[in-house]
């Protein structure tokens, strides 16, 4: 496969853990505020398999990353600043999404508050690690 | 789904132990595919016996290297080649062949092509500076 092929399938890939998670954390917000149970269950119940996609993209978009840079874990300038947030970005949301697999759809007792907090954190760094990798783009 | 009754707490000893595990694979990835450049790089037939140049010439072709990088590669590798946009190429582990073959065509996406710019001499000045560089 070429190294331009790469770069485009990077591009392309790393949009969709992001989208999902903020996706995921907006439909687990929903799920706590609706006063509908069936709605909170069913807004739940999206908000745990769109994070399990975020995580697999994220996955995805990971081994992308490494394949285009030749295995670079940090670099220099805005690519360090991207994987500055990278990393943290998608060892939480792997975590998250393992818990969440291990707790099910709704999330219990404190922890249905806690987790849409480190979902909103993984978000925010995810946004981050974006912005830098657009940042690239125009720069090159 | 929460038919599974799996303790909360448990759950995230399982969660911190996975993330670091992927965590632990990429890095493990990411430094296969380091290791695999390199050799590639390294693998590629050997340039033209290189003319023996003296101790005067090569200092000469090495400020001269350091100019033309100062005008082409300093914008992104920055003006002391520590990196900047660009990597560092303080002990770059490339043959010459590798950076004459990417200075020429560039990195698409990431470094532009320079063959329209400089010619076999001027990159051999480059590749002197970025061997000079310690």
């Amino acid at each position: 496969m070429s190294a331009s092929l790469w770069v485009d399938l990077h591009g392309a890939a790393t949009h969709f853990p992001l989208a999902l998670t903020i996706c995921s954390l907006l439909c687990d917000v929903g799920g706590l505020l609706v006063g509908n149970r069936e709605a909170a269950r069913n807004l739940h119940g999206a908000g745990y398999w769109t994070i399990m996609l975020a995580a697999g993209g994220s996955a995805f978009a990971v081994a992308s990353g490494l394949v285009m840079t030749r295995g670079e874990m940090l670099g220099a300038g805005s690519l360090r600043q991207h994987h500055v947030f990278v990393w943290p970005a998608c060892t939480l949301l792997t975590g998250l999404a393992t818990w969440r697999f291990l707790v099910g759809e709704i999330a219990p007792g404190p922890a249905r508050v806690l987790y849409p907090l480190f979902a909103a954190l993984a978000a925010a760094l995810m946004i981050g690690a974006g912005y830098w990798g657009g940042e690239m783009m125009t720069a090159a | 789904m929460n038919a599974r009754p799996f303790p909360p707490l448990r759950a995230v000893a399982v969660a911190a132990l996975v993330a670091g595990l992927a965590f632990g694979l990429a890095c493990i990835a990411a430094a296969g595919l380091r290791a695999g450049t390199a050799a590639a790089s390294h693998q590629l037939p050997p340039n033209a016996p290189a003319p023996a140049v003296s101790a005067a010439e090569l200092a000469a072709q090495v400020d001269r290297g350091r100019a033309l990088f100062t005008s082409s590669c300093s914008h992104c590798h920055g003006l002391d080649a520590r990196g900047d946009e660009g990597p560092d190429l303080h002990g770059v582990q490339v043959s010459d062949r590798y950076i004459a073959r990417v200075v020429r065509q560039g990195i698409r996406g990431e470094m532009p092509a320079f063959a329209k710019k400089h010619d076999a001499k001027d990159i051999a000045a480059l590749i002197a500076f970025v061997r000079s560089l310690h």
